[in-house]
């Protein structure tokens, strides 16, 4: 489980080639946690690197999340029920949301709010009616394509060194000013900065883009520089789903026109700028539909329940 | 004297006036000839008044004149809707001796500095002219360009970007908003600003201006491509026909309008005696030749549909060309 995909370890103190500039920091040691206690994180209590105890943690979150949606998910289901419209539900869900998908993994949890089509085998079958509100949800769930996260790593790094010594890194600094570097696991791509800032794209889920996150640090923790683990942001998050149906788009910007820009000269799509949650939808005649710019995924939820029942309006008929 | 009396209508500022009216047409509205000063009566034709001030010019100046004897002591006509009013005055060259120094120079020489104030807006104002006149765009159009103009520097909103780009994308908005679109590769080519650009600022214009513009349709661009391909009449309308009906047909979805014009005047010039090659109407339409073999490729199937029922086949429907 513990992948060490950047250069052997050994490798250090021996071959420097072209006599370059290691750091004078001793040889890291695999069990010591760099940085235990020394600077407080806002979420998580360990500043240690170790993907290890990463994945722990986040089976352990993984363990109270779904306790948590278990009695959430009686809850918001006999909720669900007495609440007359489905602007109301999503928005009363939106509220509990954001605590309850902040670090969630891919699991098969159904959205608060929308009646479970198959009961996961988490949930308990407690004897609930299958919540049928005044307009239907749509069912269909978005699916996360991306994900940008940044981290500060706290320390100065001298990037013609990891791009020498780091495996799977590309440095041109006459073309930018950052070490791109990839891994296979969590297939990403992170840019790494000499003022130690980091951005970490290409990650399918929050917590895949943490792990990635840490293994970029770790690698660069490798390589001899006190790399540590501060503020890690979600900046970015995209999604994409089909509502399988063609879609008018000449109606929808005729009859949304401050929100839509449709320009089939520029591009293909209509750009929808929701207002609330604020994120850009890219709505394509085929029906597929991009959401992005959220910051946490009941954004991308939300603003699909949002324009769903518009979409469905702007049905072709033919 | 021939006079050929123009009549212009005044507006009720005149009111506050002590009227004078027809004697015989007491409560008819006055009209005014402005060049030749008079009031006239437009029941009966009698001039009541004759104290109005001519507004016509004093001299005429001709270009084979001598340029230092121009006798008009008036300056350029104003432009008080765009740049500030132009009440500035010009020192003009010195005529005797004494304005000339040692070396023949001329003493005074600040003849530059009129409107700092807006001299990129002028700039530009003169940008917009020459774009508009390499497409013979009507004065009505650069006239809203340059408002439109206008309106986005006084806002400041856009205050980085280019000033000719600003303008490309204001004349595009412009010829859009006056029901006459232009491509925005047509734009491009009298402009020396990218389509990117310009398609960026034309996002941000609508936006700092709080406007929309209507969508485009295929016929909008039809009398001007077949015009350029020197079509007959009945080719042109052929191919408004079989655009708009592959719209309505929902054959072609998300195909830009141009390319599925540029099949329809395809389409329309294979079946008649003016026929068009790809390559040609890509080239006035500003698409790529496999462009419009995709969008052809879409509406062959339904081309017998698609042809208005009066049209004369010079070549028959089944003998079109299939890529």
């Amino acid at each position: 489980m513990d992948q060490n995909n950047s250069l052997p370890p050994y490798a250090q103190g021996l071959a420097s080639p072209q006599g370059a500039m290691t750091p004078g920091i001793p040889i890291f040691s695999p069990m010591m946690p760099y940085g235990t206690g020394l600077t407080p994180q806002p979420i998580q209590n360990t500043n240690s690197l170790s993907i290890l105890e990463e994945q722990q943690r986040q089976q352990q979150q993984q363990q109270q999340q779904q306790q948590q949606q278990q009695q959430q998910a009686v809850a918001t289901a006999a909720a669900s029920v007495q609440q007359s419209t489905s602007q109301q539900s999503t928005q009363g869900a939106s509220g509990q949301t954001p605590q309850l998908f902040h670090s969630q993994t891919l699991t098969t949890a159904p959205l608060p709010g929308t009646t479970p089509l198959y009961p996961s085998p988490m949930t308990p079958m407690t004897p609930i009616t299958p919540a049928t509100p005044a307009s239907e949800s749509s069912g269909i769930v978005p699916q996360l394509q991306n994900i940008v996260s940044t981290v500060n790593l706290g320390c100065k790094l001298d990037l013609k060194t990891i791009a020498l010594r780091a495996r799977n890194a590309e440095y041109n600094p006459k073309r930018f000013a950052a070490v791109i570097m990839r891994i296979r696991e969590p297939r990403t791509t992170a840019l790494i900065f000499s003022s130690g800032k980091m951005v970490c794209t290409g990650a399918k889920s929050e917590e895949q883009s943490r792990l990635a996150a840490r293994k970029y640090a770790r690698v660069v923790q490798k390589l001899g520089f006190p790399a540590k683990f501060l503020d890690f942001k979600i900046q970015n998050m995209v999604g994409s789903c089909d509502v399988k149906f063609p879609i008018r788009l000449e109606g929808l910007v005729l009859t949304h026109q401050q929100f839509s820009s449709y320009e089939p000269e520029l591009f293909p799509g209509l750009i929808y700028r929701m207002i609330k949650p604020r994120i850009v939808l890219l709505i394509f005649v085929s029906g597929k539909v991009v959401l992005t710019g959220a910051k946490v995924r009941a954004e991308i939820y939300e603003a699909f329940e949002n324009i769903y029942p518009i979409l469905k309006g702007f049905r072709k008929t033919t | 004297m021939a006079a050929i009396t123009v009549y212009l209508p005044i507006s009720s500022v005149l009111d506050a006036l002590p009227r004078v009216t027809c004697p015989n047409h007491p409560d008819a509205i006055l009209v005014e000839d402005y060049r030749a000063g008079d009031m006239i009566c437009p029941e009966c034709g009698l001039v009541v008044g004759d104290r109005v001030i001519d507004v016509g010019s004093e001299w005429r100046t001709f270009s084979n004149d001598k340029a230092t004897k121009d006798p008009s002591r008036v300056g350029d006509s104003q432009n008080p809707l765009l740049s500030d009013g132009d009440l500035s005055t010009m020192i003009g060259k010195g005529t005797g001796a004494a304005s000339f120094d040692e070396f023949g120079n001329s003493k005074y020489q600040n003849r530059r500095t009129m409107s700092s104030s807006d001299r990129a807006m002028m700039n530009a104002f003169k940008e917009i002219t020459t774009m508009a006149d390499r497409i013979n765009l009507p004065r009505n159009i650069v006239d809203r360009t340059n408002n439109l103009f206008k309106q986005v520097y006084e806002q400041k909103s856009l205050k980085g970007r280019a000033n000719d780009a600003i303008a490309s994308a204001c004349l595009y908005i412009a010829c859009r908003q006056e029901g006459v679109p232009r491509t925005f590769k047509e734009i491009c080519a009298v402009s020396r600003i990218s389509k990117k650009e310009i398609g960026r600022c034309f996002k941000l214009i609508l936006k700092a201006l709080e406007t929309s513009v209507d969508l485009i349709t295929t016929g909008d661009f039809m009398s001007r491509f077949c015009s350029n391909l020197c079509l007959p009449k009945q080719v042109q309308m052929a191919a408004t026909h079989i655009a708009r009906k592959a719209v309505e047909l929902d054959l072609v979805p998300g195909r830009s309008p141009i390319s599925v014009a540029a099949a329809a005047i395809y389409m329309a010039s294979q079946a008649s005696a003016e026929k068009r090659t790809q390559k040609e109407i890509g080239d006035i339409a500003g698409v790529a030749d496999v462009t419009i073999r995709q969008s052809y490729r879409l509406i062959y199937p339904r081309a017998p549909d698609l042809f208005p029922s009066d049209f004369k086949f010079d070549t028959p429907v089944d003998k079109l060309p299939q890529l």
